[in-house]
Order: C-alpha cells, then structure tokens, then sequence
C-alpha cells in the first residue's frame, strides 16, 4: 500500500489524518453495526432455523428455507404481487408528479404556498395518512364510497381494502398519492433550469406545445425521469409500512418477511425472504450507480 | 460568443427569480381547473382527518356521511387525553423523547463525519461517502430479522435504546449527506484563518463552522426527528411494552384494540401530523435536497 504513504508524510499531515479518521469514525461503527454486520448475519441466519429462545444457537438446515420459498405458491403469489404493486406505483407517481411539476412550471398567484400544500402527503406520518384512507373508504361510514354510491358509480356493500381483488389497485393509488410529491419536486427543480430561451427559439420556429414539450422538456428531464423511477421502484419494492397499514389484504414480500418473521416466528424463512429483497435491491443500486456514475453519488 | 453566455445566463436568471415561464400551453381555466383538482386530490384526507376528529361519534356513525362539518366538537381530544383507556399523552411523550434524543445523537455523530469528509484527507474517504450513499438505498426490512437478534443478544428489546440505536443510524446517511454538500461551499479562507490564529481543527469546528451553518443543522435536526417520528417497522418489532409505546404503534393499538373509535383514532392522526407539519414550514427549502438524498419511506 504505497499509496498510504502520502497521507503520513509529515508530522502535521499525519496529524490530519489522524484526525479525520477519528471524527469519521462513530458513523462508520454505527453503520457498520446497524447495517453492514447485520446484512451479513442475515446471510447465516437464512441457512438456519431460529429457536425461540435467543439464548440458543440457531441450527444449521443448509438450503431447507429456500427449497421451502421456491416451492411455496404463496411466495410465487407474494412475488407477483411485489412486482404489479412496484410498477404500478412507480408508473403512476412518476406520471402523475410530472403532470403536476407541469403544471407548476409557470408563475400564478399562491404558488409558493400550493407547492407546499401539493408536498404534504409525501411528508405527514404515514400512520396519519393510513388511517385516514382507511376511514374515507370504509364502506359504511367512509365519505368516499357514500358520493360515489350516491352517482351511481359504485355498490358500496364490501370495502375496496377489504377484498383483494380491490385492495391491490387502492394500495397503489395510495402509494401514487403519497410519493407523487416526491418526483414532483425534482422534476419542478429540474424545469426551473431548462432556460427560457430554448422555448422561445422553439416559438420562433413556429413550435406548438406539444412539440415544445416532445422536443425540449422531454430531453432534457431524461435524467430525472430516470433517477426518479430507479428510486421509486427500489423504495416500492422494499415498501412495507405504507401496504401493510392500510390493508392486510395484499401480501407482498416485505410483508411476508415481517409475518413468517415476527408473527410465526420462523425468523430463518423469514431471514431468507429478505435476503432475496436485499439482492433485487442491490441489484438496482448498482444499476443506479453505473447508470449516473459515481459522481450523482 | 460571450454575447450567447450572458444571454443564457440571463435568461436562466430570470426563470430562476421569477420561477416561472410565460406560455399559453393550457387556458386560464383548464389551468385553474387542474390545479384546483390537484389541491383537492392532495388535501381531502387531511380535511377529512380535522373534520372527522371534530365532529361527535352520533353523527360519525350516522348512515350519511358529509364532507361538510355539522356540529363542531373537541370531545373526540378530551376523551382522548382524559380517559384511561387510551395512553394518547404517553405515546406522544415518548415519540418526542425518542426523535429528539435521535436527531441530536445523529446531528452530533453527522457534523465531525462531514467535516471530516470535507476538510481533512484520510485513506478510503471516498469509499466510506459512497458507501453512506448506498446505505440510504436500503430498507429497513432488509435487516429487521438479524436486527432483532441482535437487539435480543444484546438484552436491549422493549428499550428506548433499541430506538436511539437503530434510528440514529437510520437518520444518519441523510444527515451527513445534508451536511458534507453545506460544508463544501463553505469558503475554506475562513477556516484556515481561524487555524492561523491558533484554533485547533476541533476547536474550528465548534466556533467557525457550526455559526457558520446553523440553518443547515437545524433543517438537518428536524428531518433527522421527522423520520423517527414517523418510524413503524422497528418499533413495531422491538417495543412491548404499552408504556414506552411511540406513536405509530400506539395509534395502530388504538384502531386494532377498541371497535368504532374512528373519531379518537382522527384526532389522534391530526395531533401526530401537526408537529410534522409546522416544522415543515421551516424545511420546505431543504426539501430538494432532503428529498434527492433519498425520499425516506416513514
């Protein structure tokens, strides 16, 4: 390691070094205790099954808890399910937050206080915003249902969050509700930058909007469109409290992991299900950092 | 050429002051309309939320709801703060305890590592920024099973320790990434005539660049609280008992244990969204940066 040497050279700059590894140094133990051991304890664990009683050692059972997932139509469904709910939400935040990011791109009275009005659901407890949905769908005293029944458009007899066929596509409506917010605000930064003068080169070509939009905005929010949906859909994909507190009707992986986990006690099966999410997760980070290099990072 | 730069510049100054650009893409009205129905989409359930949480249980659980209040009530707030059967002020107690002690464990741990990132060389400085980065990534259902075990080895389950531990480290990657792009356009002169007039590099830190960013550190402080505050899966896992309970779970209790207790279970929401929402005032600046850092589920 020749190169170390550089940072020892003098007494003064070994001084420095010394120094910035001590102050850098809590984050590094914390992380590493609180993420990094454990993402590797989970490996050992999901080759084992987890006794009750924490005093006692796990037993080795090899490759017995994924032989279990892959032959449990229950995990094939909860894959699924993990897959429609993640592109389902990514697709319709990501459209519905660039829609609105258009239309904020203009000046009009109250914009300042609507932009952070629009922000809201993205940043309230998501327990607050759970139940409320919950309250505003219940088919007997919800408000929702009520109007809707009352147009005709509707037979408010079950629950949308009750039954499943249902409660998927209201889990990602929610979803879109409360991260739209989220790609709103980069796209909004990022059509803030987008200089004035290319449209008005574009007007004198005699662009319409449409063109305007195809052939300007388009191109140059490409980066954002993507970080946005690679973002969204690690963060849907791993998504549990926002799913889980609405309904328990939509079985998706994480929520499957935290019941064989923590309702059935089977913490190895449960230790192996989040290792397959860790691995399509670390999957898309890599893909993210390769996409926009290390420098976005 | 010159010419072409000042005039990009300009221009791009204009929409940046005035944040706006003039076009008729959409009439007056198609415009007024959208954005009234996005105001709408995105505020009826906090409507919804205050109303229900002022209106009495007869007409909650009446056959016609209406989105129009009716009688106004606080019973719903002082059934939920006077009666035994909900420990509304407990919980709100220990979420405050919990995300306070939090933010400022990670505002501490947050300020020396960034400074260290920004002003001092040291072997594997890049590697640790980049590692941070990717730790934001993760979720927290990535390591709750082996976390469990640990907090269980430890003997720390059913402790506000677990809490300050596991969400420290959850806030932290947020926080030093806040803080490391402050401290970069910080100008470096400052500092380094502090250190000519013989301020150590610590001493540096605590009288030159903390002043120096307050703002930052308390826009840092609150996100750092707004995620703890918001917090499900690992207090869902390591709490038991009823005492230390924080919010989320609490109002989760409340709506799993008692049947019809909608109007408690508002107020509650409304009480715990309140806090989040005035300190937002603040944040809304930060959002940009709060939010590209990684868009914290919680």
């Amino acid at each position: 390691m020749a190169g170390l040497e550089r940072y020892f050279e003098s007494p003064a700059q070994r001084r420095e070094t010394l120094l910035g590894i001590a102050l850098i140094l809590p984050s590094v133990v914390l992380i590493s205790g609180v993420v990094l051991y454990p993402i590797v304890y989970n490996v050992y664990l999901s080759f084992t099954t987890v006794p009750l009683n924490p005093n006692q050692a796990p037993t080795w059972v090899g490759l017995s808890n994924y032989v279990d997932l892959v032959t449990s139509p229950r995990f094939w469904q909860a894959f699924r399910t993990t897959l429609v709910f993640t592109v389902g939400s990514t697709v319709l935040s990501t459209l519905v937050g660039l829609g609105v990011a258009l239309l904020f791109d203009r000046e009009f009275r109250g914009r300042r206080l609507a932009r952070g009005l629009v922000l809201l659901p993205h940043v309230t407890p998501i327990i607050a915003v759970a139940f409320v949905w919950q309250f505003m769908l219940s088919p007997l005293w919800g408000t929702i249902p009520n109007i809707l029944a009352e147009w005709g458009l509707y037979s408010a007899e079950a629950g949308l969050l009750s039954r499943r066929s249902t409660a998927l596509p209201t889990v990602i409506v929610f979803s879109a509700w409360r991260n739209f917010p989220f790609a709103f605000l980069l796209f909004v930064a990022r059509l803030q930058a987008i200089p004035e003068s290319m449209y008005e080169a574009a007007r004198i070509d005699g662009a319409g909007a449409v063109a305007q939009f195809k052939d300007i905005t388009l191109p140059e929010l490409k980066g954002t469109i993507a970080i946005v949906v690679l973002l969204r859909f690690i963060w849907e994909f791993n998504a549990f409290a926002q799913v889980w507190l609405l309904t328990k009707q939509v079985l998706t992986l994480p929520i499957f992991a935290y019941q064989t986990a923590f309702a059935n006690f089977e913490q190895g099966l449960g230790a192996a299900i989040s290792l397959l999410l860790f691995v399509v997760q670390a999957m898309f980070v890599v893909g993210f950092v390769t996409l926009f290099g290390e420098d976005k990072v | 050429m010159i010419g072409q730069i000042t005039a990009q510049v300009r221009s791009s100054l204009r929409v940046l002051r005035t944040g706006y650009r003039k076009d008729s893409r959409l009439g007056k009205l198609g415009f007024s309309l959208a954005l009234g129905l996005t105001l709408l989409v995105s505020l009826l359930p906090f409507y919804v939320m205050l109303l229900t949480s002022l209106t009495p249980d007869g007409q909650i659980y009446s056959n016609t709801p209406s989105l129009l209040p009716n009688t106004i009530t606080f019973s719903q707030y002082t059934v939920l703060f006077g009666s035994e059967t909900f420990a509304f002020g407990a919980y709100f107690l220990n979420s405050a305890i919990v995300a306070t002690v939090t933010a400022s464990f990670s505002l501490v741990v947050g300020v020396v590592g960034a400074y260290s990132f920004t002003r001092l060389e040291f072997p594997g400085n890049g590697l640790v920024r980049r590692g941070v980065v990717v730790v934001y990534m993760l979720s927290s259902i990535t390591v709750i099973v082996p976390l469990f075990q640990l907090i269980a080895t430890l003997g720390i389950v059913d402790t506000r320790l677990s809490l300050f531990i596991t969400y420290t480290v959850s806030t932290l990657p947020l926080t030093l990434y806040m803080l490391w792009n402050y401290f970069e356009s910080l100008p470096i002169e400052i500092e380094e005539a502090a250190l000519l007039d013989g301020y150590s590099r610590v001493e540096t830190i605590y009288q030159v660049v903390v002043p120096l960013s307050l703002p930052i550190l308390v826009a840092a402080f609150l996100f750092a609280f707004k995620i703890a505050w918001n917090e499900y899966i690992f207090a869902s896992v390591f709490l038991k008992s009823q005492a230390k309970l924080t919010l989320p779970i609490g109002i989760e209790q409340m709506n799993a244990n008692f049947q019809n207790v909608w109007g408690q279970v508002m107020a509650a929401s409304f009480l715990t969204t309140l806090p989040i929402v005035v300190m937002f005032l603040y944040l809304e600046q930060y959002m940009v940066e709060g939010l590209t850092a990684g868009g914290v589920e919680g």
